[in-house]
């Protein structure tokens, strides 16, 4: 049952409660009864606020000698935060627990003991409502008290639940939200160890726990290291030698530019932003009836993003790019900027619901940047962290001032060459016949003749599949870019009480939030607003900008960040390991023109990320998930860097950039990096699920890190893996080769970078030597199981490696193995393969 | 005997000069493996059942025997994704006829009378709605749960919280902690599956995922919308070499993992990865068989009715059947804000004769005493018109209250649990949280949910966190 609307007249704003709005007290009427789990979380906030300074020292004695003791002895146990299982969604042990009620409605109605459920019930006048129950009736004196009591206006000094104390504190306590400092670097008792700054902060962490760090990786585990970290690649083993016949002081510096200044950088470092971005090449949700689900033009933001990371552009800038790229006067020399905007448009389409989409808009902005979970503010003020509904409809203004052209803007200049002249011709034939067919279906509304509608949103439907196949597929169709554009009449959003659009509260102006805003914040009238929001992320007073991005670069480099929940540094994400290092290195990103490069390379240059992954029993029980950096992280390879580093080990990786993606389950031999293979929101592949894929439907800073059977029978049995192993072994450098032990000593330099231990070669002679000459024979029991085979197979598909279900391909009988191919192959398969030590 | 058993028995002499056999270095790693995991369970002094402790830390899938005895032992959860409208479904409301189309008190809007009759059936009279006529005749055997209710009425929150117990954080799933508590009876198939016709289900893998538990208690995840066995999980054999010469590589491989890991100590995430490699190499017999549902007789296909969702509760009864402790079929498109007249009796549709006719299948087969079923959403729908629907009207989300069906083992059949208020709007009596109805689930299988816990992070964590109470008028 829904509670009356509570009496306003209490509601004056004072300076500590400003926050509060009238739509807060519209949101306290949302089913408080059902929220028992959550219940403190929800009683956040209530409108019948009542300082204790408000109270008399008399009111305040009378409700501490009186009332207090008979609630918390006889009530409490049902009707508080405390309580095991709260009753009737009544809540005694707060103020705004008592005058808010329960499901039956108010406790309390100060002043007024005849209407107050409370009174009425202790009194046990209604056989339905008797409390304490079972008989427990009060004293006449207790009633007589609590009478008493109403008819005072019931004083409370009880001002806050502590959960609300906890929201109003953290508004101004949390870290997170402290001004960025650069703290001082701290001395450390070994003064040997620290390379750069960013050691002495660790060696200073660990000194007080009386831990000392692991002694340095070997150069080779180093380079492989640095380079999957970086290339998302193995070294070559060219690139090993190199590094170690160098005997220059600054080799390793030297290894870390020579990656830094590769293009696979972008590469490996632009995939990770894409899991921020929940990138996808299709739409999600769509009205299948009538659109296609396909972003013909995803991609060209998928390039900006690598060639903004190669570029090394300023982070402040791709973040102003991404939100605004349209408003800059840059854009006028260079329209490809647009592409930048492909952050907000590549989102789901949430079957053309605009404010779903505007809330995914948000959302992606507010987690990806400042690491902060604004969209929770979206029915109801956030319930940990100190941001109102009314910031995020304030956001919400300025993404529905923000509209996308009906056609995606074409950002490359156009010559008439004939390619484009017969993908022109193309396109105009399908418009005009899309505008004849909306022509048709509007006309046939009125009629209502539901067959031939059916007939008209098919045929609009199959026009719009055209359009979307001439734009990937035609050598004539020019690069366009997925942008947005301030609409015509940019305007302010109303709070949409408890998130419902039909349930308007007060309209609140376009601004940015108000934790991160000085007093007085101005409204952003620029348009839509979007330009203004990207300078308040980008404003050096706002501290969340800097420290999400660095946590983020320090995650992919450690395997954990500062703060291990990238997209959430709010108030129930676990404080940071190292705060102190942290800031500096986000105040010196500031400092220093927010370059990554830089970033990396005085991280990478650290003793810190240089030592070994040894374990250390001992330090394992003192510090078991090595927060405290003792040891390098053992990483898992993720499924691209799994796959590129497979393609670059049997000599088959395609290295062109950018362009179209490739659909990796319809070509399955693509020998394309893996970032550059189709993302279907809608239909990801199994292999990438398979592999804790980033989940393209939001951002997602951290991948899941799971070992499900379906991956190593990805190693064991997809061709993807086997062809290459029999490729290594068909290099010419293999077969080169004087001897099986030089085979040996190969095929580890080429897949681990490092040469076979004896015992290593001892296993690799015998497992090579006792390999049977075989015939493809299955045994019985499996020839009897069912082939595939009720797809057709397409012709010439059999030899192709293939990556998903529906493939006959993969089932087929292949050639049997040799030796050789068996045992690269197992190389491939064992851990060391996946892993990065 | 197949290939591998027959190889097992034949140890690899030679490298056993130089190296530990497999076996040992299995067992090995088992223990080390499993002690991660079982630390917390034994260490923690919170899941004593002495006897099968010393075996069980030898390797984390053993079954093992809950906190006290129960009929349940195996669970499968029909998920209704998308939020099945209670009130057209399980829970009449004459009201909502009477006012339709008039405002009522306590919902934003106006009534809706549900489209569908209901009519009384089996034994106990149970009203069901006409969407559900095989299902009305299983009512005899079914709990209705109509005084359901969640936290958050938003479709991927919610699927995660019906799933995990939690609405943001990531926290084990339902299926991970029965297995982590009961272990597998068949230690060839991943003891936790998930069948879904198609893509992922909001929140994708977190509604499957281990979270902090041990990778082994995943749930693993297979697209049913393949129908041919070798291709349902994607290699699942092995195009170029025969089992047996698979064993020999695989023997290698480990052997290659060892002194891999002498090198770096013991780590979890290596470990976990190798157990993962012997279950994918006995899931390439295994699981091919056990997917296959072409080896069931024509009749039986008939009566499930050769759908994806009859497929989909075929196999679950095949895995069943095989030990699977744990399977969770998808079965969504709820979801209906509009067109609820024509669109919810086609999800009905899907899942009536299947789900009928899983529950006699199970009941022939003895099985239907030692499995828990459900089938249920992650929230319901408002008792007034959703105002996106104008003319063809659909209902909204609604947090408040929902059905949610159990039957089987240990399960109280041809009940009716709880109401909600004269229009369907709240649950009022005997309300159900979905913290609630986990705990009641794991009681259901033998479980104190407070002592199903696990230390992680300096916090001993349990599904349903600081809440829950078992619904005792649920079970038999």
């Amino acid at each position: 049952m829904r509670n009356p609307k509570p009496q306003t007249t209490n509601t004056k704003e004072t300076p500590k409660t400003k926050l509060q709005t009238a739509s807060w007290s519209r949101g306290a009427l949302w089913g408080f009864g059902d929220w028992n789990f959550f219940g403190v979380c929800c009683l956040v906030f209530s409108v019948w606020r009542c300082e204790a300074a408000d109270l008399t020292p008399a009111q305040t004695q009378f409700f501490e000698n009186k009332i207090r003791p008979v609630l918390a002895e006889h009530c409490y146990q049902c009707h508080s935060t405390r309580a095991e299982k709260v009753r009737g969604g009544l809540l005694l042990d707060t103020r705004e627990g008592v005058l808010k009620g329960g499901e039956t409605g108010p406790a309390v109605v100060p002043s007024d003991p005849e209407k107050s459920l409370l009174i009425k019930a202790v009194r046990y006048t209604d056989p339905d409502l008797q409390m304490p129950p079972k008989d427990k009736k009060l004293s006449a004196h207790q009633i007589a008290d609590l009478e008493t009591w109403v008819k005072l206006g019931a004083p409370d000094p009880r001002i806050a639940s502590a959960a609300q104390k906890a929201w109003k504190d953290s508004s101004k306590d949390h870290w997170a939200w402290q001004p960025l400092t650069r703290p001082v670097v701290p001395e450390t008792k070994d003064a040997a160890w620290p390379k750069t700054p960013v050691d002495n902060f660790i060696l200073a962490k660990l000194e007080e726990k009386n831990l000392k760090p692991n002694p340095p990786a070997d150069q080779r585990t180093l380079i492989r290291r640095t380079t999957f970290d970086l290339l998302g690649l193995p070294p070559t083993t060219a690139e090993v030698d190199a590094f170690l016949n160098d005997e220059s002081p600054d080799a390793f510096a030297k290894v870390v530019d020579r990656l830094l200044a590769s293009p696979r950088y972008g590469e490996r470092w632009g995939r990770h932003w894409l899991d921020v971005a929940r990138y996808s090449d299709t739409k999600g949700q769509i009205r299948r009836q009538r659109e296609d689900p396909n972003y013909p033009y995803a991609w060209t933001y998928r390039d900006y993003v690598i060639k903004s990371f190669n570029d090394d552009k300023p982070y402040n800038i791709f973040i102003i790019e991404q939100l605004a790229a349209d408003k800059l006067p840059a854009t006028k020399r260079n329209p490809t900027n647009l592409t930048a905007l492909g952050f907000l448009t590549v989102g789901d389409r949430f079957m053309g619901m605009p404010n779903d989409i505007i809330n995914d808009r948000i959302d992606v902005v507010t987690k990806g940047f400042l690491g902060l979970t604004v969209s929770c503010a979206r029915c109801h003020d956030h319930k940990f962290d100190p941001i109102p509904t009314k910031d995020y409809y304030s956001l919400h203004g300025i993404f529905a001032s923000t509209t996308e052209p009906a056609v995606e803007t074409v950002v490359q200049k156009i010559e008439n060459t004939p390619d484009y002249l017969d993908y022109y011709k193309q396109r105009n034939q399908l418009e005009d016949k899309k505008e004849q067919l909306e022509k048709e279906f509007r006309d046939l509304r009125r009629t209502r003749d539901r067959e031939k509608l059916r007939e008209v949103q098919r045929a609009i439907r199959q026009n719009a599949g055209a359009v979307a196949r001439l734009e990937m597929t035609h050598a004539g169709a020019p690069m366009r870019a997925m942008r947005v554009q301030d609409s015509t009449r940019p305007h302010d959003s109303p709070v949409f009480i408890r998130g419902e659009a039909q349930n308007r509260g007060p309209v609140v102006p376009r601004r940015f939030l108000e934790i991160l805003s000085p007093p007085n914040r101005p409204a952003l009238t620029n348009g839509s607003g979007r330009l203004e929001l990207a300078h308040a992320l980008v404003n050096p007073a706002n501290p969340l900008t800097p420290r999400v991005m660095i946590n983020r670069l320090w995650q992919h480099h450690f395997g954990e960040g500062f703060v291990t929940t990238p997209d959430d540094l709010g108030t129930m994400s676990e404080p940071p390991s190292h705060p102190e290092l942290l800031d500096y290195l986000a105040s010196r990103f500031v400092a220093e023109g927010w370059r990554l490069k830089q970033i990396h390379r005085l991280i990478l240059l650290s003793s810190v990320y240089q030592q070994s992954s040894a374990n250390n029993p001992r330090y394992a029980q003192v510090d078991p998930n090595n927060r405290l950096l003792w040891r390098a992280n053992i990483q898992r390879l993720e499924f691209e860097a799994l796959r590129d580093s497979l393609l670059a080990i049997g000599g088959s990786l395609d290295e062109r950039m950018y362009g179209r993606p490739v659909n990796l389950e319809r070509n399955p031999d693509s020998t394309r990096r893996t970032i550059y293979g189709t993302v279907d929101r809608s239909d990801v592949l199994d292999v990438l699920l398979n592999f804790d894929f980033a989940n393209p439907d939001m951002p997602s800073g951290k991948r899941y890190k799971t070992f499900v059977p379906q991956q190593a029978l990805f190693l064991m049995n997809s061709p993807v893996v086997v062809e290459q192993a029999k490729r290594v072994v068909s290099l010419k450098a293999f077969e080169d080769c004087v001897n099986d032990t030089a085979r040996i000593q190969f095929l580890y330099e080429r897949i681990y970078q490092r040469p076979a231990r004896a015992d290593e070669l001892h296993l690799g002679l015998e497992f090579v030597a006792q390999t049977p000459i075989t015939e493809m024979s299955m045994p019985a029991a499996d020839a009897a199981l069912p082939r595939s085979g009720d797809r057709p197979r397409r012709p010439g598909a059999q030899q192709m490696p293939r990556f998903q279900k529906n493939r006959p391909a993969a089932t087929q009988k292949r050639a049997p193995l040799t030796g050789w191919q068996e045992y690269a192959h197992a190389l491939l398969q064992a851990n060391e393969a996946s892993f990065v030590n | 005997m197949n290939a591998y058993d027959k190889h097992k028995q034949e140890p690899t002499a030679r490298l056993a000069d130089y190296f530990l056999t497999r076996r040992q270095f299995l067992n090995r790693a088992g223990m080390g493996f499993g002690a991660l995991g079982l630390a917390a369970l034994f260490g923690e002094g919170v899941f004593l059942n002495d006897a099968p402790a010393a075996q069980a830390a030898a390797d984390s899938m053993l079954p093992r025997t809950p906190h006290f005895p129960a009929k349940a032992k195996h669970v499968v959860h029909i998920f209704a994704q998308g939020a099945p409208s209670h009130v057209d479904t399980w829970d009449p409301k004459p009201s909502l006829t009477k006012y339709d189309g008039k405002a009522i008190s306590g919902a934003d809007g106006v009534a809706m009378a549900s489209p569908f009759k209901f009519s009384k059936h089996g034994q106990c009279g149970i009203e069901v709605s006409e969407v559900f006529p095989k299902l009305g005749e299983m009512v005899d055997d079914l709990c209705v749960v109509r005084s359901c209710y969640t936290d958050i009425p938003a479709h991927e929150v919610a699927t995660v919280f019906m799933n995990t117990g939690s609405s943001r954080l990531a926290r084990p799933s339902l299926g991970s902690w029965v297995l982590y508590g009961l272990g597998s009876e068949n230690q060839n198939l991943p003891g936790y599956i998930s069948l879904r016709p198609g893509g992922p289900p909001p929140g994708g893998s977190a509604n499957w995922q281990s979270a902090f538990l041990p990778g082994t208690y995943q749930g693993v995840s297979i697209n049913t919308k393949v129908t041919a066995v070798d291709q349902l999980i994607e290699n699942i054999r092995n195009p170029y070499i025969p089992l047996k010469e698979q064993r020999r590589q695989l023997d290698l491989v480990h052997q290659l993992n060892e002194l891999h890991a002498q090198n770096l100590q013991k780590d979890a995430d290596l470990e976990a990865r190798l157990q993962s490699y012997e279950m994918a190499f006995k899931m390439q017999t295994e699981a091919t068989d056990a997917f296959n549902i072409a080896k069931e007789p024509a009749a039986v296909r008939d009566a499930y009715g050769r759908t994806s969702q009859g497929n989909q509760l075929l196999i679950a009864r095949r895995l069943i059947e095989r030990g699977v402790r744990f399977v969770q079929v998808w079965a969504g498109g709820w979801d209906h804000h509009q067109d609820i007249e024509d669109r919810l009796p086609e999800r009905a549709k899907e899942i009536d004769q299947p789900l009928a006719a899983f529950i006699a299948d199970l009941k022939q087969r003895n099985l239907f005493d030692e499995t828990l079923v459900i089938w249920g959403g992650e929230f319901g729908r408002k008792p007034v018109k959703d105002r996106n629907g104008n003319d063809n009207p659909g209902r909204d989300h609604n947090a408040k209250a929902f059905t949610t069906l159990l039957a089987g083992g240990g399960v109280k059949g041809g009940t009716v649990y709880g109401a909600t208020d004269e229009f369907g709007a709240a649950a009022i009596v005997d309300k159900v949280h979905i913290h609630d109805l986990h705990a009641t689930m794991l009681a259901l299988l033998g479980f104190d949910h407070k002592k199903l816990t696990y230390r992680y992070n300096g916090r001993d964590f349990r599904l349903t966190d600081v809440a829950g109470s078992v619904v005792k008028g649920i079970m038999a």
